[in-house]
């Protein structure tokens, strides 16, 4: 009871903390509304708090009495998170080995060797393209779902955010052990042993690396995604549509250039597939996130001059 | 057909007439209702009011008693009255008779 006066303000500092947290998730306009409301009401902090609360859950929670957010959810947000899962979880363990190789095999002597260097930077490049295809697939996504959220923006990033780690921790790993049965059952493939479990057998590598390379490569990019693709109807009509070209496009190559998916889906075994220009200029495109993003900083900095 | 939480927002309005905003509204409906009303109440009322066209709002002046934030002033549509006034008619027909109402006619 000794500490009830100063417990006082500082609870209050807390809640008004909170109202500020929260308000984010309510629009620019509207936050200013309600924040001068409170103000000129002179709420106190656990009622300003439970009064901006009430709201951002009605405001996050009455869009589901539509069919959008449910469509969005099934046809969006949960397949996105799965293949992108399942496509991190592949490019975090294939450069696992590479990292393995180097940290387990290091000898300063190599530094001098130039065998060493010309496969060294081999290997980077292999593991910078999967790396940089990655980014661009996330963004990319995060870019449809902020395109498409509108006012569901927060509630999508939380659920993305959800699917993203539900297919790292379940998704992902059962989704190999069902695609290796299904090599193994459908095309005869020998089950033999995996030349690189000595790199999983470690905890780090199997467990780890995996939800690093995730939380870096797919949350990261993909949340920023989101924000540029929330603010895609402030662009003109054909930049609009340009851009969103290119996002189904680098949509449609991540999913006919997953490995595993494209044997599920029995397109790999079709001649003339793979070949051509158009599969060329397809993975040109899948870069485009660059491109937009390097043209919009200009923009800034042009605008900002 | 109206709400009750429709009813009171779009009465409370046109009351308040030019002054009508958020913070306002509140005011006079919990002064009239002897009950709380949250914000997440009114502005969601609001929003489905305006999709209803029943009112129109707008972003007022920031003022100094309210942090330098503005307003979000309100206006009842002509249709807004209409429907307000059909929904009071309605009250009215429906309490004909029943025990509050002949109380209050007693009262008097």
């Amino acid at each position: 009871m000794g500490d009830e006066p100063s417990r006082g303000p500082m609870m209050t500092r807390g809640c008004w903390r909170l109202v500020d947290l929260l308000s984010l998730m309510l629009h620019p306009d509207e936050r200013d509304v309600v924040r001068g409301d409170l103000a000129e009401s002179g709420a106190a902090g656990v009622q300003a708090l439970r009064d901006v609360l009430g709201l951002v859950v009605r405001r996050q929670v009455s869009p589901w009495t539509h069919w959008r957010p449910w469509l969005t959810l099934v046809s969006l947000v949960a397949p996105l998170g799965m293949l992108l899962s399942i496509t991190s979880r592949d490019t975090a363990d294939g450069s696992a080995v590479y990292v393995w190789m180097y940290a387990n095999n290091w000898k300063w002597g190599d530094l001098v060797n130039a065998g060493f260097w010309r496969v060294f930077a081999e290997t980077a490049l292999i593991v910078f393209k999967g790396y940089l295809t990655l980014v661009c697939w996330s963004w990319t996504s995060g870019f449809v779902l902020g395109a498409v959220s509108h006012r569901m923006i927060q509630t999508n990033r939380v659920l993305f955010c959800l699917m993203l780690w539900f297919g790292a921790l379940v998704g992902a790993p059962r989704y190999f052990v069902y695609y290796f049965q299904y090599v193994h059952r459908t095309f005869g493939f020998p089950s033999l042993p995996d030349p690189n479990a000595p790199v999983f057998a470690l905890a780090f590598y199997r467990e780890m690396f995996p939800l690093i390379v995730q939380l870096v490569l797919v949350v990261g990019p993909s949340l920023c995604g989101m924000r540029q693709g929330s603010g895609i109807a402030r662009l003109r009509p054909l930049l609009r549509k340009i851009l969103w070209i290119a996002a189904i496009a680098t949509v449609a190559a991540m999913v006919t250039q997953n490995p595993e998916l494209g044997l599920f889906l029995r397109i790999y075994g079709r001649p003339g597939i793979w070949d051509g220009w158009h599969i060329g200029f397809l993975q040109l495109v899948v870069y485009w996130p660059l491109g937009y993003l390097v043209a919009s900083a200009i923009e800034r900095h042009g605008a900002a001059e | 057909m109206l709400g009750e939480f429709e009813y009171l927002i779009l009465s409370a309005a046109t009351r308040l007439g030019e002054d009508a905003y958020g913070a306002a509204i509140r005011q006079e409906i919990e002064y009239a209702t002897k009950h709380r009303c949250s914000i997440g109440a009114l502005y969601t009322t609001l929003d489905r009011l305006e999709a209803k066209g029943f009112i129109r709002t707008r972003m007022g002046d920031p003022t100094p008693q309210r942090g330098g934030r503005p307003k979000r002033m309100v206006r009842v549509t002509a249709m807004g009255r209409r429907a307000a006034s059909e929904f009071y008619a309605a009250v009215k027909r429906v309490s004909r008779g029943v025990s509050w109402e002949t109380n209050r006619v007693a009262v008097r």
